[in-house]
């Protein structure tokens, strides 16, 4: 069966249109906060993912430097909460702001440079930014790190509509912020915007030659990306409350960011979110331990052999490495990301 | 009127002159042949002409304008574009898709540039293929994709580096049509070809490059029947046909 694209849009925005019904009825269903932590975990995921997927994916510029702009927007929003009593939803616009000047400046360094060597550079400028907010103590508090669990509630008029007690507002907050990323990235994608985008990541020099300014669009598209990217920055600071150095501007938490379009699939729309649903859960499984108690009491594995020890002892706190596999499996076997995988197998189907 | 003057342009790399002393200026609504052995430097003077390279001497005006410095992005926008030696299709996007990025140069409206790319695709007769992956199409289909975009730039003077190269004759038949199809269009266009009797049946003047010089300038008989150029490039057995 052929779609026509009009149809295949409608069908595509009615099972996102279902997928959010849903969503927005989660809170009402489940009362487990852990639960919802994931699910918010999931929602930052996401944003984050699709945000480096405007630069990454899109524009075709690996950024393994997001950090910079997650940190940014994080300590900005933080930070004005604390010192000058302005609420977070205030805040992350001024976070913005800040983000796209600290953008500007990084573009105008690395995007001299392509390919390898552009991923290089990102890597080093975020650094530099992290050793900067680990020394600068008067501005960051240095490797200490700023704790902000005071959240000022959220009125309309006078009337308070949250005072952050639960999980639940950050669910929904999350959520309508994962919800705004993707449009913006749908957006992107069909404007001139993205032609231009995908033109430059495609051949740089072709589309010089067809009257496209690489820079300028670089720059552009990496605006857009920093400044989501920084909302997801200032939403991670005041749900977790508390921000410091290596956590929010850590190489760790940029490659994480490249991470989840590895895995979803890069320069798709469907891929961070589904990059998001497959790690979040996978490292929170393999955190707690629950492969090695799961393997005993289905019998598997006898917990008192010394295999079953080793394992119980260990696999925990193997959980990077067991994810770093997972990651060199994917990228061997699935370059183009699960969804990428997954269109080729229903492709291939629809074709015999 | 001189649609472009290449005034003693020179570009070194190092030590190395690719080109010296250049100086030749064309008609508007005129195709020029370039031609000359490989690493006579054809290619540099196209980069040096659409902005990629900047000339190390020497001036080039376009349409009254001076271009020295000007970026790729203002050439093309200016009226000047250029095809690669090796095609360089947008793989990953849709045939029609690479053509309406030609068209994003004159329109914001995606809806105006599909339209403007429609019509392309129709001039080099790849409508047919407009949904396909650009990066799936065979060598010729490639070659008229690259044509159809830089037209879709509405440019006024076309700059074509080997567009004939790797086809096979009814493919190149096709692409001479086309070439003078878009003469009668009233566009200007330089020419790198290394295919003679296609160059010398296409071009009004024809310019020959030797070791980053000019060798010689004319048309096209006065160029088969120049002794220099026979004895660089063409070689005898040219000379009697």
């Amino acid at each position: 069966m052929t779609l026509s694209p009009s149809m295949r849009l409608g069908l595509s925005a009615g099972s996102g249109l279902l997928l959010l019904a849903a969503l927005l009825a989660v809170p009402r269903f489940v009362e487990s906060p852990y639960a919802l932590h994931v699910m918010i975990l999931i929602f930052l995921s996401t944003i984050m993912g699709q945000a480096w997927n405007i630069l990454g994916g899109y524009t075709g510029q690996y950024s393994v430097g997001h950090a910079a702009y997650f940190g940014v927007g994080a300590y900005v929003t933080v930070s004005l909460m604390l010192n000058r009593q302005v609420a977070p939803w205030f805040g992350m616009w001024a976070g913005a702001a800040a983000v796209v000047a600290v953008a500007l400046v990084i573009g105008s360094i690395c995007f001299r440079l392509r390919g390898p060597y552009f991923v290089l550079a990102s890597i080093a400028v975020t650094e530099i930014m992290r050793l900067a907010a680990t020394n600068l103590k008067d501005l960051t508090n240095g490797a200490e790190g700023i704790l902000a669990t005071e959240i000022p509630p959220l009125k309309l008029g006078a009337t308070v509509l949250t005072d952050f007690g639960s999980k639940v507002p950050f669910y929904y907050i999350g959520l309508g912020l994962a919800v705004l990323t993707i449009l913006a990235t749908w957006a992107v994608s069909r404007s001139k915007l993205g032609y231009c985008f995908q033109a430059i990541r495609e051949d740089q020099d072709a589309a010089h030659s067809l009257g496209i300014n690489p820079a300028l669009y670089k720059n552009i598209a990496l605006a857009i990306s920093a400044v989501l990217t920084s909302f997801a920055g200032a939403f991670y600071a005041v749900y977790v409350g508390f921000v410091d150095p290596p956590t929010v501007l850590g190489l760790d938490l940029s490659v994480q960011i490249v991470l989840i379009c590895i895995i979803g699939g890069i320069g798709t729309l469907q891929g961070p979110v589904v990059g998001a649903c497959i790690l979040v859960p996978l490292s929170e499984v393999l955190r707690s331990n629950a492969v090695p108690e799961l393997l005993m009491k289905w019998g598997w594995m006898n917990g008192e052999s010394g295999a079953g020890l080793f394992l119980k002892e260990n696999l925990a706190h193997a959980h990077v490495l067991i994810y770093g596999i997972l990651v060199v499996l994917v990228i061997l076997f699935m370059p183009e990301g699960l969804v990428g995988f997954l269109r080729r197998i229903t492709r291939g189907r629809r074709a015999a | 009127m001189a649609i472009l003057v290449i005034e003693h342009v020179s570009k070194f790399f190092g030590g190395l002159a690719a080109n010296s002393d250049v100086s030749f200026s064309m008609e508007a609504g005129t195709i020029m042949g370039l031609i000359g052995p490989n690493g006579a430097g054809k290619t540099t003077l196209f980069n040096c002409i659409t902005g990629y390279y900047p000339p190390s001497k020497g001036e080039i005006w376009f349409d009254g304008r001076k271009m020295n410095g000007l970026q790729p992005d203002r050439v093309c926008k200016l009226g000047m574009a250029r095809t690669w030696q090796k095609v360089r299709p947008l793989a990953k996007m849709s045939v029609l898709d690479n053509v309406m990025v030609g068209a994003l140069a004159r329109t914001n409206s995606l809806k105006v540039a599909r339209d403007m790319a429609m019509v392309q695709l129709e001039v080099v007769r790849l409508a047919a293929k407009a949904g396909f992956l650009a990066g799936g199409l065979p060598i010729g289909e490639r070659k008229k994709l690259e044509v159809a975009r830089v037209l879709a730039t509405e440019p006024k003077l076309l700059l074509l580096d080997e567009v004939m190269g790797g086809l096979n004759p009814a493919e190149s038949e096709e692409i001479i049509r086309l070439i003078l199809d878009i003469r009668a269009r009233g566009l200007t266009q330089m020419v790198i070809e290394h295919d003679m009797k296609a160059i010398m049946r296409i071009s009004d003047r024809i310019v020959v490059l030797n070791s980053g010089e000019k060798l010689a300038e004319g048309s096209p008989d006065e160029i088969v029947s120049n002794q220099d150029v026979v004895d660089a490039y063409l070689g005898e057995s040219h000379a009697e046909d």
